[in-house]
């Protein structure tokens, strides 16, 4: 018998639960300041090596969840704990944690090296071995000659790396990083962010990072917890949360999104339709979806899923094209975005990429247009 | 012209020479001969050496530096608790009182200062038997009191834009709070613990009114002294000695702006 | 940098020596808040508040020879009740003797015009050093507070120096051949000698509320079209009313209880309020109506403390 070629085992540890042991285990955590929950009933479960974002607005929770992983606050209620151990009650500077802060939070009157050198001296490590390890430090963030100066004669992005160094030097199991881009500029921010998941994927230390920036989100996570108003709205990795959004305020709050409102008007196991006023047609998923009939329900796309077309489409279930006029383009180089006025008076908005160069044939303002979609290029939504 | 033109530097310059111009034709004057105080009849450092050789005003003067140190000192102290107090706990029973204890002795007039702390000594004295009678003691009581209230200020202006995260950093590292506060909040804060200490120093060193009250017998400080030598009318000494004390301030109050400069670089926040 | 390691972080060492101390206070329901609090509270009821009480309690005494020279408030009679005697005699005074009127009256009057005057020397100064070039401001308000930190006593001194019938001043004007002043033992040299003492106070609240105005703001006004008086008059001055205020608190509260300048500055006919307390404390020996003097006074500057405490706290919240 042949053997079946291997196929390359699934080293993403969340896909299988039953069989891997979470290394951070977040459960039922409550924390009030007074009588406001910052953090409302939260449970989660982290992975060994796992770069996990935490994806929120401002007042979300989730710097509030990161500093009680740290141990500056503690939960209310529930029970944290790390690669086995329980920390609810174990103060900062007994965990295994450290943390890189948004202030980055160097000591100012410490040289660099005083600086990474600080957590290691706590632990009364010897002179030479502490020494070793700041060299080996710096040569990781390349500040090889940066050793003897004070915080305020770096850079912003030279400061970056140092706090990132001496978060690292106690090897840590679990790095918390606080919005470690949010003070770059754009440019920077783009290289940091590669240099990140490099250093994470060399040492293999888990990282927790906390940013309100969803690209940056994207393209660090391995997986993102989206919070908001204290609690967790969803979990997955990147794709899940853009592709299948379980909720409206996760379809809306990542990338942009048409939203409209629909009635169910025929719910079978391998399809569903859905008859919307303010699309102005049927739209025809092509999956069953737990619903019921004549349930009122939110079906959202993404402006990409769409396209455009000056001739009817063909449409197969007599579904999935409604027709409108272009009111607005946005051209943004590799692609453009129409927003496009429906009967009903809803406008949608549909980006195109701009393959041709310079195209004479591209669909203006004023133009009707048919717009056109897949069976299961959008999302039902019931919350 | 009001903003760009001639008015306000005229102004700032007359300000400041209306400021300087007693204190310099003093300081001329002290090198004068003549024990006619305003009338130049040729150089001289005589009334430097009658000065040190004033036994009075030299013990005055050693009393004054011995309070204004110690009652420095305990103003530092509870100046430094009372605004670690204020910055860092946002809310507790009874701030605004508090608050107000602080802050009220910096603005209440010195003769009320006064009168009431030593109807206080009498009253405590008659009560408990302490404190037995008034002087020393007294004095840096009442001066670390309303000393307390300038530390309070500077000490608070420096916390409240002290960046927290420093002192979460230093526990996340594994520093204990008590190690947390003499590695990182200690340094931090240091100068304007030193820029209170010397406030504190000084304003002790400087205060006739409250002094005059608490004090007792035998324990005359320097201003008093001075105040006594001067409602009499001219004493050249007197000139001698404003010079000395206005030349040890001015190297003070440079010394202190350096250390404050260097240890405030452009960026002060890391 | 080796590639993978195994944290090597031992696990939490759960017990160090402040924890133990800690949770042993916290289980008699101490905590460490309290800790900072405790010296700095006592010390300010027993060495500020409960003083301000005892005055008060005095002031409601008579005057009597002996040790302490006031009559006790509480007495026991023979058959052991305990009496309670309160003299309203002082305040009757306060109000009925001419002296005590005129002497709070004059003492308004001297600080208020005093702090106008401050006000009118400090705005130009505190304003021309928040518009100077970075380099110059650190040591133009290092010049400002210099002063502050001399003797306020010598202070006083040398402006006596400087005034009197023979003084600089005057030796000055005689070059010109006009004929001396008499500027000392006036109000005139009370009001130089609060001035010139209490100008720093003054110029540190302006130029604070001065110094943070955006510049911006002016050129805003000027694109708008506003002359540059209309500019101040607009813009520069509502915005610094904040600094006013406290500028002329800082002049007015300590200036109403002011001893030493009309002692050393002016003339037996100037009556200020602080004057009186300390004579009736030192020469008459009255300490229950000098209490009761300072309790007036308290009640006088009590408006105006809590006036500035309103303005710092809302130029700190800023």
């Amino acid at each position: 018998m042949a053997k079946k070629p291997q196929l390359a085992v699934d080293t993403r540890p969340w896909r299988d639960p039953a069989n891997n042991k979470p290394f951070v285990r977040i459960k039922n955590v409550t924390k009030k300041f007074g009588d406001v929950s910052a953090v409302h009933d939260v449970s989660l479960d982290i992975y060994r090596s796992e770069l996990f974002c935490l994806l929120g607005g401002s007042g979300s929770g989730k710097s509030t969840l990161l500093r009680m992983l740290a141990g500056f606050e503690n939960p209310t209620s529930g029970t944290i704990e790390i690669d086995g151990q329980d920390m609810t009650d174990v103060p900062p500077y007994n965990r295994p944690v450290n943390m890189m802060f948004q202030s980055y939070a160097l000591f100012p009157h410490m040289s660099v090296e005083q600086n990474i050198a600080y957590g290691l001296k706590r632990d009364h490590l010897p002179k030479g071995e502490i020494a070793a390890r700041v060299a080996e430090l710096l040569a990781l963030v390349k500040l090889q000659d940066y050793g003897k100066r004070k915080p305020h004669q770096l850079s912003g992005g030279q400061r970056q790396r140092v706090a990132l160094a001496r978060a690292l030097a106690k090897r840590p199991k679990l790095l918390l990083l606080d919005e470690p881009l949010g003070a770059l500029d754009k440019k920077l921010r783009e290289e940091t962010q590669f240099e990140l998941v490099k250093i994470q994927e060399q040492l293999g230390v888990t990282f927790i990072v906390v940013t309100h920036d969803q690209e940056e989100a994207m393209t660090l996570a391995t997986r993102i917890g989206v919070m908001n108003q204290g609690e967790i709205a969803m979990i997955g990795e990147p794709t899940d949360i853009y592709e299948f959004p379980n909720s409206r305020f996760v379809a809306n709050f990542i990338g942009s999104a048409n939203m409209v409102e629909g009635t169910v008007t025929a719910d079978e196991p391998d399809h569903v339709r859905i008859r919307s006023a303010e699309l102005g047609c049927d739209i025809y998923v092509g999956h069953g979806v737990d619903c019921a009939p004549d349930q009122i329900l939110w079906w959202a796309i993404r402006p990409e899923k769409m396209a455009l077309s000056r001739e009817k489409p063909e449409s197969p279930f007599d579904a999935n094209v409604t027709t409108g006029i272009v009111e607005e383009i946005a051209y943004l180089g590799d692609i453009s975005v129409y927003q496009v006025a429906l009967e009903s008076g809803k406008r949608i908005r549909v980006s195109q990429t701009n393959s041709v160069r310079g195209n004479p044939d591209a669909i203006t303002w004023e133009e009707k247009v048919y717009v056109t979609w897949h069976d299961n290029a959008g999302s039902v939504l019931t919350v | 012209m009001f903003s760009r033109g001639w008015f306000l530097p005229i102004a700032a310059a007359l300000g400041f020479s209306f400021l300087y111009a007693p204190i310099v034709s003093l300081v001329i004057f002290s090198f004068n001969e003549s024990s006619l105080v305003t009338v130049w009849s040729g150089f001289s450092t005589k009334w430097y050496g009658a000065l040190f050789n004033d036994p009075q005003l030299l013990g005055a003067a050693w009393l004054s530096l011995q309070i204004a140190a110690l009652s420095a000192t305990i103003a530092l102290v509870l100046g430094t608790l009372a605004a670690v107090a204020l910055v860092r706990f946002r809310r507790f029973r009874g701030r605004t009182l508090f608050s107000g204890m602080v802050s009220a002795p910096l603005v209440m007039p010195d003769v009320i200062t006064g009168l009431s702390l030593l109807l206080l000594f009498v009253a405590m004295e008659g009560l408990l038997g302490w404190p037995q009678g008034r002087g020393m003691l007294t004095i840096v009581i009442a001066h670390a009191t309303f000393c307390t209230a300038y530390v309070c200020v500077v000490v608070q202006s420096r916390l409240s834009d002290f960046d927290r995260s420093l002192e979460e950093a230093a526990m996340d590292l594994g520093a204990s709070p008590v190690r947390t506060f003499f590695d990182v909040t200690l340094p931090i804060i240091a100068p304007a613990l030193i820029s209170g200490w010397l406030l504190g120093f000084t304003l002790s060193l400087d205060d006739l009114v409250i002094a005059s009250f608490v004090s007792g017998p035998g324990s005359s400080t320097l201003p008093m002294v001075i105040f006594s030598k001067v409602r009499l009318g001219v004493s050249p000494d007197v000139n001698a000695l404003a010079t000395i004390i206005v030349g040890i301030v001015a190297l003070g109050v440079l010394a202190a702006t350096l250390i404050q400069l260097r240890s405030k670089p452009k960026k002060a926040r890391a | 940098m080796s590639t993978t390691h195994e944290p090597t972080i031992p696990p939490p060492r759960r017990l160090r020596p402040w924890n133990a101390v800690e949770r042993r206070l916290a289980r008699v329901g101490i905590t460490g808040r309290m800790l900072v609090l405790a010296a700095p509270v006592l010390w300010l009821l027993v060495f500020f508040l409960v003083p301000l009480a005892v005055v008060f309690g005095i002031s409601l005494a008579t005057k009597q020879f002996g040790r302490p020279p006031y009559s006790p408030l509480l007495t026991t009679t023979e058959e052991g009740t305990v009496q309670l005697t309160l003299h309203l005699s002082n305040y009757i005074r306060l109000f009925t003797d001419n002296l005590y009127v005129a002497a709070y009256l004059s003492s308004i009057r001297i600080a208020f015009i005093a702090t106008v005057i401050t006000l009118l020397v400090g705005y130009p100064m505190a304003y021309a050093i928040a518009r100077a070039p970075d380099k110059w401001r650190n040591v133009l308000l290092m010049l400002v507070v210099l002063p502050f930190f001399t003797s306020f006593l010598l202070r006083v001194y040398a402006l006596s120096g400087f005034m009197r019938g023979n003084g600089v001043i005057n030796q000055v004007l005689g070059i010109f051949g006009i004929p001396p002043l008499a500027m000392m033992q006036t109000d005139f040299a009370v009001y130089v000698g609060i001035v010139y003492t209490y100008l720093p106070f003054m110029i540190l609240p302006l130029y604070t509320t001065l110094v943070k105005l955006d510049t911006s703001l002016f050129e805003a006004a000027a694109d708008l079209g506003a002359r540059p008086l209309r500019t101040f008059l607009s813009v520069t001055l509502p915005l610094s009313i904040p600094g006013i205020i406290a500028g002329s608190m800082l002049v007015f509260i300590p200036a109403i209880g002011e001893f030493v300048i009309p002692s050393l500055l002016g003339g037996p006919e100037t009556l200020m309020i602080g004057r009186v307390l300390w004579d009736e404390f030192f020469s008459a020996a009255n300490w229950p109506r000098a209490a009761s003097v300072a309790v007036a006074m308290l009640v006088v500057v009590v408006v105006p403390i809590m006036l500035l405490q309103r303005v710092q706290g809302a130029m700190v919240e800023k």
